[in-house]
């Protein structure tokens, strides 16, 4: 899978097999051979050692949320367009995001979509999956236990 | 090292400046700030430039830009980037260069003009100054991130929104007291607390202003200093550090690592420590940060940011008075510019030159200036002659 289809803008990296085990269900992240520290989001190179030998192993994506937010005004990139149609709205509802610290003080970005932010609270356990967007994109969503 | 000195300071009005493009800013501050310091052009050895973002200013090296317009060529000019701590890069690359004995006298100047391409361009760009991989695809922006920052900080140690809001009120408080201030005006509380949310819990009036404006100064060694000016400031710290690029990267979000190295490095180089500071100017990008600023510099501990506001303890008058300029807050926050601007309001208050918004008899002064969410921070310790 193009990395793109995760990164927004990069397709070129050496951790490209990130999005494809993604897609496949599963968080991966990469270990260092030589001084064993372990990298997510993954890491091609140990800036720990400077070495580049490493391998790739499933992680889990159960955690405690570490922090989140609901961004109201958002970059261009995300932005929806007034209509053009006269007398029109649209009603903009964006979705919160999430910090989620899992094994080894690992932590991983999600979207938050089934929660209402006021209800979110730092501390929670959740849980992290990937998840297949209609528009071929690959994301990751965070859902309480 | 050689000592250095700040000789000259020259500041344009922050605001929309839809009359005015990058080089056109950049001239005012600087024909200021010669003015300032009674010196041409001629006799200045060497200039830094900075300007954060080439995407603002539809271009490569923008800082040609500028010493085309100004006609400073073929003299050397260094062009630093570091996001928001951009201009306290420019001004630590302007006091290496004068330490070093590589130049006596050097113009620092720090601009940006971020208001041509429309609020959601710019929310991109900024946005992208975290990690463009693993978190802009989530939708991140500034307020984003300083918005996760505040709930962990309101989560650990109780911080309030009041609390965060009482930082807008002081900042605007300055801010309309500041002829070069983007909003000349004062809020209330409840102005502040009811402002909608731009990244929950962060609202409208948690948030500094996208900003077109510039800011010089003039740096000297011991000797030009001495003849150029009847009171001279001298930079006697300067510390700039570094963290992750990614929040999710960090051991704490509830301080900036970054900041406290800094600090660490500025406090020691000029053997001072956070109580001997008389006024300071720190990086309010979003009012959680000032409130974290106030911890990480050690004008308060850990967790008592909050109430440091409450007390009113960083007004005028308090313990220690913090962004009396009106902050990035109120003054606004041309990304290049603001590192430079604040050494401007330091130099002025250790001038006694502040007018209404003076710290009575302030001796030693802090600028602190953070880039992005913390990958890079500078600190500045000045003190009069």
């Amino acid at each position: 899978m193009d990395f793109r289809n995760f990164s927004l803008h990069i397709s070129q990296t050496k951790v490209n097999r990130f999005v494809d085990e993604l897609a496949a269900g599963k968080f991966m992240a990469t270990v260092c051979k030589k001084c064993g520290k372990k990298y997510y989001p993954p890491k091609a190179d140990c800036s720990n050692c400077m070495e580049s030998d490493m391998e790739w192993r499933q992680m889990g994506g159960r955690g405690t949320l570490e922090t989140f937010t609901k961004i109201y005004v958002p970059p261009d990139h995300f932005a929806v367009r007034p209509p053009l149609m006269p007398f029109s709205t649209i009603q903009f509802e964006p979705c919160p995001i999430g910090l989620l610290e899992v094994e080894d003080g690992l932590k991983i970005m999600g979207w938050i979509p089934k929660m209402d932010v006021k209800k979110i609270k730092v501390g929670m356990k959740m849980k992290a999956s990937p998840q297949l967007l209609p528009d071929g994109k690959i994301t990751i969503v965070l859902e309480p236990i | 090292m050689r000592k250095v000195a700040v000789v000259g300071i020259g500041h344009g009005k922050f605001g929309v400046r839809s009359d005015a493009s990058l080089r056109e800013l950049a001239f005012e501050a600087v024909k200021a700030c010669l003015d300032d310091a009674g010196i041409s052009l001629k006799e200045v050895d060497s200039m830094v430039t900075g300007i954060a973002g080439d995407e603002f200013a539809f271009g490569l090296q923008p800082s040609a830009q500028v010493h085309d317009y100004i006609g400073f060529y073929p003299k050397p000019n260094f062009r630093v980037e570091g996001a928001c701590a951009t201009g306290s890069i420019a001004l630590i690359t302007g006091y290496m260069n004068v330490a070093s004995g590589l130049a006596d006298l050097v113009l620092v100047i720090g601009v940006e003009k971020m208001t041509e391409v429309p609020t959601s361009i710019a929310t991109e760009i900024m946005g992208k100054a975290g990690d463009a991989i693993w978190e802009y695809p989530f939708g991140t922006t500034f307020p984003g991130y300083y918005a996760m920052i505040a709930n962990a900080h309101m989560a650990e140690y109780g911080t309030t929104e009041d609390q965060l809001a009482m930082v807008s009120v002081k900042n605007h408080y300055y801010g309309s007291l500041n002829p070069y201030a983007q909003m000349q005006k004062e809020i209330t509380l409840e102005k502040a607390l009811t402002s909608y949310t731009v990244a929950y819990p962060l609202k409208l009036y948690d948030c500094s202003l996208i900003t077109d404006g510039a800011a010089a100064v003039l740096i000297a060694s011991e000797e030009r200093a001495k003849a150029i000016s009847k009171k001279p400031i001298w930079i006697v710290g300067a510390g700039i550090a570094t963290d992750t690029l990614r929040l999710g990267d960090r051991k704490s979000l509830t301080s900036i690592l970054s900041a406290k190295e800094a600090a660490k490095i500025a406090y020691k180089m000029a053997g001072v420590g956070p109580a001997n500071i008389d006024v300071a100017t720190v990086h309010d990008c979003f009012t959680i940060a000032e409130i974290i600023a106030y911890e990480d510099l050690g004008f308060c501990e850990k967790g008592e940011g909050g109430k440091l506001i409450q007390a009113k303890e960083t007004y005028v008058g308090g313990r220690i008075p913090v962004n009396v300029d009106g902050g990035l807050k109120s003054k606004g926050h041309p990304i290049g510019a603001t590192g430079v601007s604040m050494a401007i309001e330091i130099t002025k208050q250790l001038r006694g030159e502040a007018g209404e918004r003076q710290v009575k008899n302030a001796e030693t002064g802090l600028a602190h200036n953070v880039g992005g969410t913390g990958q890079v921070t500078a600190v500045h310790i000045f003190r009069r002659g």
